[in-house]
């Protein structure tokens, strides 16, 4: 029992990825072992969003404690009507449609760090009332329209490559490189650094506001790419489409087993997170839940994974 | 013509005087004023729209429906002045205090799409106090002093069931899509269906997801289940979640069912699609048009017309012959509307 919980506690990743195995073979219990496959498939094409957003989060919250970017909804909204306008139902522009959501999306990690900085105001609140400019000119963008994506790029987000979804494959490899950016380079110990102690950081020669911008501006980016690709697959942009992803990135990345008080990150366990969340949602829709209990077991199930989670000691 | 001797007859109170003399020096003038005569009581009224979400296309096309004929009713002279507002982020107490706002603006009308049933009840009530008449619609409130207008939901639920009889007459096994869990319309659908089934013992619903009248929802929610299901042959569902269905079973590479649509303009390009290799299927759902028959029970109301309390008006409707007819008009990305004239408002008021 002890060696059990040594392993969670030395791989804090580990338990996000138990607690996925756990509700899957739930969910197949139930459907005596019907579809297993088919599940898994689509709940990696589903969470491949969530680690897109929860890694951006992820470095944020890294950056110490309050910070936040409680934006990623409304960027994910704006940025997906602005790749599918600019695409304009043609494949030969996808690149360009992308540039332009990433384009976008920076854009908005920059005026958050802007509001924090300059004008001094908590993230959490530079960022959510960020969130209702941005919101007002998605409003203003897209007219509340359904703006579809090319028929070619729509195809790419849905393809699979031996069951497995291409896009999931592709943030498989992401995630490799965001953990080698944040482990292994002089932003990422910096990232960490900085989260552990701003002030022993700035003192030990860290930039502590450039890396505080570069961070937010990849969140940023990594929300309004994430718009885009969330358009193609579901084949419509629209103001809402990010609307989940404001809980879902921060539930991630902390189930994941980065710490709320910064200065300690986990890119493994954003995968297995994501993969959590999914199945639980796909567990609890097997089970036929009424919304109501869905929406109770689901907030529960939340807060309860990140109270164990929260608990337990620091790996190192 | 017809307007105007209904006005002279209605108005036997105060007004009937100014009315009279109206009425002469109008049949002296010519016919081509008569219109703005008809409209004599509201000429110097103001109405404004009360609604608390712009983000989707249903509601951008009611803001449009409401504005348009607004406009229009304004250059016909009908009344003085029409505003819309909005407020974007679905909130009550930002609503409630748009109302306020629109109290002291003295707008002698407000026509309000509600962000709750009954916590709006007490600025509703203030507005009434203040001689203000409040006309809800599609989101209703719940205070009595206001009217209501609401569509046959109901109606709508059993007659997608009877629908879905003839295109699949030997039945099987069906999936729901709920809409936003709590809200009347969702009961209300979800109630009709389910009294329509009982005349279709053949059909069995297997499953209920909750699309929240959202493509996206429901996309997400449906590949949820979908592995775990036995062979669907048709989808139910309350409207906006139609395309979201059918793209959840092409992901999971799961043969088509008979796919209820809600009239937007994503499902209906993608029931012509299909239509090529002989599908069929049917689409309702609520006209955002709804915004402008409200206007007008708020003029009649300020030109002193009886106008019941509850107003229930139809659905919209398309069928496998004129859909694509509609199709052509609707927006790219948005949702099929029909505008309501003064006339039509009237005989759908006046029904009994």
């Amino acid at each position: 029992m002890t060696r059990v919980a040594d392993m969670f506690s030395e791989r804090p990743w580990a338990l996000s990825f138990f607690g996925a195995v756990l509700v899957w073979l739930a969910s197949i219990a139930f459907t005596g072992g019907m579809g297993g496959g088919d599940m898994l498939t689509s709940a990696m094409a589903l969470a491949t969003f969530m680690v897109i957003v929860g890694v951006g989060q992820m470095f944020v919250i890294t950056l110490g404690p309050g910070n936040v970017d409680l934006s990623l909804p409304a960027n994910i909204g704006l940025s997906s009507a602005v790749a599918m306008k600019v695409m304009n139902n043609d494949d030969s522009l996808v690149a360009v449609g992308l540039l332009a959501a990433a384009g976008s999306g920076f854009a908005i990690g920059i005026a958050n760090y802007l509001l924090i900085r300059a004008l001094r105001i908590p993230p959490i609140i530079a960022t959510l009332s960020a969130s209702f400019i941005i919101q007002s000119i998605a409003i203003s963008y897209g007219r509340g329209l359904q703006i579809k994506p090319p028929d070619g790029f729509a195809d790419f987000a849905n393809a699979q490559l031996l069951g497995l979804p291409v896009l999931a494959l592709g943030t498989i490899l992401f995630t490799i490189a965001a953990a080698i950016l944040l482990q292994r380079t002089l932003f990422g110990r910096g990232v960490l650094a900085t989260g552990q102690n701003m002030n022993a950081a700035h003192l030990a020669g860290v930039p502590v506001e450039r890396i505080r911008t570069i961070t937010y501006a990849m969140c940023g980016l990594l929300g309004g790419l994430n718009g885009a690709l969330l358009a193609a697959y579901f084949r419509g942009a629209s103001n809402d489409l990010g609307s989940e992803y404001l809980l879902a990135s921060i539930a991630v990345a902390v189930i994941g087993g980065t710490s709320v008080a910064g200065g300690k990150a986990n890119l493994p366990g954003i995968w297995g997170a994501s993969l959590f969340l999914v199945l639980l949602l796909t567990m609890l829709n097997t089970f036929g839940a009424s919304p109501g209990v869905r929406m109770v077991l689901s907030g529960a199930i939340i807060v309860g994974v990140i109270t164990i989670a929260g608990g337990r000691p620091s790996g190192r | 013509m017809m307007g105007q001797l209904y006005s002279v007859g209605r108005n036997i109170e105060a007004k009937v005087m100014k009315f009279v003399s109206k009425a002469l020096i109008v049949s002296l003038m010519g016919a081509s004023l008569l219109a703005g005569a008809a409209h004599a009581a509201t000429t110097d009224k103001k109405i404004a729209l009360s609604n608390n979400y712009a983000g989707n296309s249903w509601r951008q096309a009611m803001l449009k429906s409401f504005e348009s004929v607004g406009k229009k009713a304004v250059a016909d002279k009908v009344v003085a002045k029409v505003d819309v507002f909005t407020t974007a982020d679905r909130a009550v107490p930002t609503q409630a205090a748009q109302i306020q706002n629109l109290i002291l603006q003295r707008y002698n009308a407000i026509v309000l799409n509600a962000s709750s049933p009954s916590a709006l009840n007490g600025a509703v009530r203030q507005a009434c106090s203040a001689g203000i008449i409040v006309v809800s619609f599609d989101s209703i409130v719940t205070e009595p002093c206001a009217w209501r207008i609401t569509v046959d939901y109901n109606a709508m639920g059993r007659q997608q069931v009877a629908e879905l009889a003839r295109l699949q007459p030997k039945g099987g096994n069906l999936l729901e899509i709920r809409g936003l869990a709590g809200t009347s319309t969702d009961a209300k659908i979800h109630g009709g269906i389910t009294e329509g089934l009982k005349n279709y013992p053949q059909f069995k619903v297997v499953r209920s997801v909750t699309g929240d009248w959202d493509q996206t929802t429901a996309q997400k929610n449906i590949s949820a289940v979908l592995p775990s299901l036995p062979p669907i042959v048709g989808v139910v569902s309350q409207g906006g979640d139609g395309y979201g269905a059918a793209q959840a079973f092409a992901a999971a590479r799961k043969p088509r069912p008979t796919i209820m649509l809600g009239n937007r303009q994503d499902e209906l390009a993608w029931w012509q699609q299909q239509k090529q290799d002989g599908y069929r299927t049917w689409s309702a759902s609520i006209s955002p048009g709804i915004s402008s028959f409200a206007f007008w029970v708020a003029q009649q109301i300020l030109d002193g017309k009886p106008v019941p309390k509850d107003i229930t008006i139809p659905y919209l409707a398309f069928t496998q012959e004129n859909f694509e007819a509609e199709l052509k008009a609707i927006p790219k990305g948005g949702v099929a509307s029909k505008d309501y004239t003064q006339a039509g408002a009237i005989a759908i008021i006046t029904k009994k």
